[in-house]
């Protein structure tokens, strides 16, 4: 098919470069004219990463086909301060400390710019609001609305300049706006992630993914696909030269699918081709043969003797079991006047960083095959692709790129290995840009649980036993599952000290998607079920919250039940900042029912509202009636 | 991924219709294009590729709206961004900003069109009962042979069920024609499964005229969308309410004596506790907004 003919204007030049019939404006601006500063966080206009003015209107550069946007005027983030200074915006979001991972901050940025623009006097609310088509991962926001706030003071006069200059720091750096080095890349969007990265001669990858929870493969024809003009290689399992397999602890998880598919999501093959639309047309061309196998989704389902097995070396299918005792917990649970006893559960959850997965592979002239992405864990990587390559450490190389968020969900190899395969396959470099689609369905998630929970008290608050049992849901490989498991057990029991305790936890495969790393490596789930077991228990025995757990708290020196000495302890401090903070209303919770007076205070955050604009513009619309009706 | 063999851009109604009429089958006309690239992705239609596109977005009798005889003419070009951008929208269609301010964000804003959300017909669209409830009407035209034939439809005769309408082949809306309700005070309420960026499970649109004194009903219009596979308007309602005080009582009792409308397959129970509260708040959001309204008025003509 023929090329657009173009004719517009990007930042201030003109361009006449024509453009692909499937491209949208995003895509332009960033292959076309390598102005790579707007991102592709989710491509169908959820995330805001991809902002952009056309014709001088914000619009989601994901959204608008490129032939759209022939004739007009773009302005991206590279435009708004050229070479020159950075703009009030920028500079304040770089005051502010407003750029964490940096992925958003470019949409961040157009945003605030649009609304100041829009409504140079815009209030928090409508601050608020004009940037709620953008989504920030990382910062919580505060400090984003707080950059806008200053911007709008120092544009509109009311601020002095300096105001965007560095905070002074006083006694401590919390409370403090401390600058990030990295900021003035970040709001300029010239930080360049994987997938901003571009090489010679560069070769694109997608990946043929299971459509199947279980399933053996009995077959994989490439040939097809192979005979597509354009398309460089196709890899499948079978172009693993060395031991295939990883995983943070045990390597049970090959590059690709070897004989079996575990989840719907796994990889099964991967294409490496001149462009990605070819490459696309090229998995459709490759047959696979499945048949399926009974699958199971449930891990207390799985752990029965009669469930499917998903890997050889563990018949029982459990990836790891953790069991911690101490004291005596049956006569702890004799002692008790009290026994509460709770199931708690807690559900997978996507880590939904902005950047999705992405990566570039080449192999450089001393043969050192190089893999750059956004890996957490990179040391880790190398040994583990050096294995799967049969190459020695020394020909294999990682290189980090900046991490778009990762919140632990990229520790895991997954697409690493397919990336060094065709790179060494084709003598190409290769790149793989993950859809948030694939992102979601192939990436590890947050361990769902459930836990079990028993509890002995006596009548004044203290805990005389635990018996704690978390069954979690691993999914089909290993990924971090041992390290979360022990995590769990090491804080099961919270803060407390608590003399009789039997903690299991067990991580179990399932044909789920695998779940890995996330932000607190199991503690989240061991945590919901204590504290909320805590406030059930001081309703049952008329406590207040705060009270129960002083009862139990840690002091310094304490001895935790993994036998670790705890010079100083901070719970007592933590608690008591907490209810100063909160106004905690002293009582059982059944003491105060709807009456409770704590809450709602000055401190607490307003939940979000719309029409900040519309009222306003109410209170201000009746010049215009007057006219009308005169 | 969204590819096409052409993409047009008609800068005319004739050129858009004799292209339009010459696309191959399987093309589409788009406007603001903010629904068909989400949806050509993994998980819905997957990659599409399409003959023609037919993009109407420089057509110049789309442009804009016009305001004669109690009547707005809305352009099928404006975008859901105006009604809150242009004063005099606001004031015409009072349950517009509301209704926009609930509708994607301002960037998704700038692109999506009214029109182009009527024609996708969803159960769930923000746009259709705001529409329905301010008698609105939907301009077609076509060609035959070099003929353009133009006829319109009533929004109810229009809307057929989810994502079906009346629109014939090679046929264009042109306008979309609302109720002048100036005047009136306006209410859109939306509950979906967030607060932005979201697709409504139910929606409704209220405008209320009271008399001089702000005290009683002189007229009441109520819509409801996302209960069936199309908007509904509470005919009955707005009856009881006509003449009454405009006090919560009278909202409340009226509220309550709404028997079950919701004809959805999912979901129906959780509905109907909705409807319920929705026509509280969004009757009482309208009276609020036709008092605010009124106040501005006698202030300025005091001044």
């Amino acid at each position: 098919m023929p090329d657009i003919q173009m004719s517009l204007t990007v930042n201030g030049r003109k361009s006449a470069k024509p453009a692909k019939t499937h491209q949208r404006l995003l895509d332009y601006l960033r292959e076309e004219l390598n102005l790579t500063g707007a991102k592709e966080g989710c491509g169908a206009g959820e995330c805001g990463t991809c902002s952009v003015f056309v014709d001088g209107k914000l619009v989601k550069s994901c959204l608008m086909p490129v032939a759209k946007a022939n004739g007009s005027e773009i302005e991206t983030i590279e435009g708004l301060a050229g070479r020159g200074d950075l703009t009030p915006v920028q500079k304040a979001f770089h005051k502010t400390g407003a750029s964490q991972c940096g992925y958003c901050i470019p949409g961040m940025v157009m945003a605030a710019t649009s609304a100041l623009r829009e409504n140079p006097s815009a209030d928090m609310e409508e601050i608020k609001e004009r940037l709620g088509g953008n989504i920030c991962r990382c910062t919580g926001y505060t400090k984003i609305f707080e950059a806008v706030e200053i911007a709008r003071d120092v544009i509109a006069g009311k601020l002095q300049p300096t105001a965007l200059e560095p905070e002074d720091l006083k006694d401590s750096y919390i409370g403090t706006n401390v600058r990030r080095l990295d900021a003035p890349s970040k709001v300029t969007g010239r930080l360049r992630y994987a997938g901003d990265m571009v090489m010679q001669d560069m070769l694109h990858m997608q990946v043929l993914r299971s459509p199947h929870a279980h399933a053996r493969v009995v077959s994989i024809d490439t040939s097809d696909a192979e005979a597509i003009p354009g398309v460089a290689c196709v890899i499948t399992a079978d172009d693993v030269p060395g031991t295939d397999g990883f995983g943070v602890f045990v390597h049970d998880q090959p590059v690709m699918a070897r004989g079996v598919v575990r989840y719907v999501g796994e990889a099964v093959a991967a294409v490496a081709a001149e462009d990605v639309v070819t490459a696309k047309k090229a998995l459709e061309a490759i047959k696979v043969t499945y048949e399926e196998l009974p699958a199971v989704f449930d891990p207390e389902e799985a752990m029965q003797p009669s469930a499917p097995v998903l890997h050889d070396y563990a018949k029982d299918n459990i990836v790891k079991h953790i069991p911690i005792r101490k004291g005596d917990i049956e006569k702890g649970f004799a002692e008790a006047d009290v026994i509460i006893e709770e199931t708690y559960g807690t559900q997978q959850v996507e880590h939904a960083y902005l950047e999705p997965e992405a990566g570039i592979a080449y192999v450089d002239h001393e043969d050192v095959v190089t893999v750059l992405s956004p890996s957490q864990n990179i040391s880790h990587h190398r040994h583990m692709l050096a294995d799967i390559l049969g190459l020695p450490i020394n020909k294999v190389r990682f290189i980090m790129s900046p991490v778009g968020g990762g919140f632990g969900g990229k520790e895991d190899m997954i697409y690493q290995g397919m990336l060094a395969l065709a790179a060494i396959k084709t003598g190409q470099p290769v790149r793989l840009i993950f859809t948030r689609e694939e992102s979601i369905i192939s990436t590890a998630k947050r361990h769902p649980a459930r836990i079990t929970y028993k509890m002995g008290f006596k009548n004044d608050g203290r805990i005389t036993a635990v018996s704690f049992k978390m069954i979690s849901d691993g999914g089909a490989y290993g990924m971090s599952t041992e390290g979360v498991m022990r995590k769990a057990a090491i804080l099961s029991c919270g803060p407390y000290d608590i003399e009789n305790v039997q903690i299991d936890t067990y991580g179990v495969y399932t044909n789920n998607t695998p779940s890995g790393a996330f932000r607190t490596f199991g503690g989240m789930q061991a945590q919901f079920a204590t504290e909320s077991h805590l406030d059930i228990a001081a309703e049952r025995l008329g406590l207040d919250p705060f009270e129960i757990r002083r009862i139990n708290m840690m002091r310094d020196g304490a001895i935790t039940h993994t036998k670790q000495e705890l010079g100083s302890v901070s719970i007592g401090r933590v608690m008591d900042a907490a209810e100063t903070a909160s106004r905690w209303e002293a009582g059982a919770p059944t003491t105060r029912g709807e009456t409770r007076g704590d809450l709602g205070g000055p401190d607490t955050r307003a939940p979000c509202t719309l029409g900040a604009r519309v009222r306003n513009a109410a209170r201000t619309g009746a010049q215009a009636i007057e006219e009308e009706v005169a | 991924m969204l590819n096409c063999d052409t993409y047009l851009m008609p800068e005319s109604l004739g050129e858009a219709l004799r292209m339009w009429s010459e696309a191959p089958d399987g093309s589409r006309l788009i406007a603001g294009a903010t629904d068909i690239l989400p949806w050509a992705r993994e998980g819905r239609a997957g990659d599409v590729h399409i003959p023609t596109f037919v993009d109407v977005t420089r057509v110049a009798e789309l442009q804009g709206y016009e305001i004669k005889d109690g009547r707005v003419r809305l352009g099928a070009n404006v975008v859901y961004q105006d009604f809150l951008t242009d004063p005099e929208l606001g004031r015409h269609l009072p349950c517009m900003p509301f209704c926009s301010i609930w509708f994607a964000d301002d960037q998704i804003r700038e692109q999506a069109t009214l029109a182009g959300n009527v024609v996708n017909a969803s159960p769930a669209a923000d746009g259709t009962p705001p529409v329905l409830a301010m008698n609105g009407t939907v301009e077609l035209a076509r060609l035959e042979g070099w003929q353009t034939v133009r006829r319109e439809l009533k929004l109810e005769d229009f809307l057929l069920g989810p994502g079906k309408t009346a629109l014939q082949p090679n046929e264009i809306v042109t306008a979309v024609t609302c109720d002048s309700m100036l005047g009136y005070g306006g209410a859109f309420e939306k509950v979906g499964q967030r607060r932005s960026l979201v697709i409504s499970v139910v929606c409704t649109a209220a405008l209320v005229k009271l008399d001089r004194k702000g005290e009683r009903f002189e007229d009441v219009r109520m819509t409801m969308g996302g209960i069936g596979p199309v908007p509904v308007r509470l005919e009955a309602l707005e009856q009881s309410l006509t003449g009454q005080p405009a006090t919560p009582d009278t909202i409340v009792r009226a509220a309550g004596s709404v028997g079950d409308i919701v004809n959805s397959r999912s979901r129906r129970e959780y509905r109907g506790t909705v409807v319920k509260g929705f026509i509280e708040r969004a009757l009482e959001n309208a009276v609020q907004d036709a008092q605010a309204r009124a106040t501005n008025l006698r202030e300025v003509t005091h001044a």
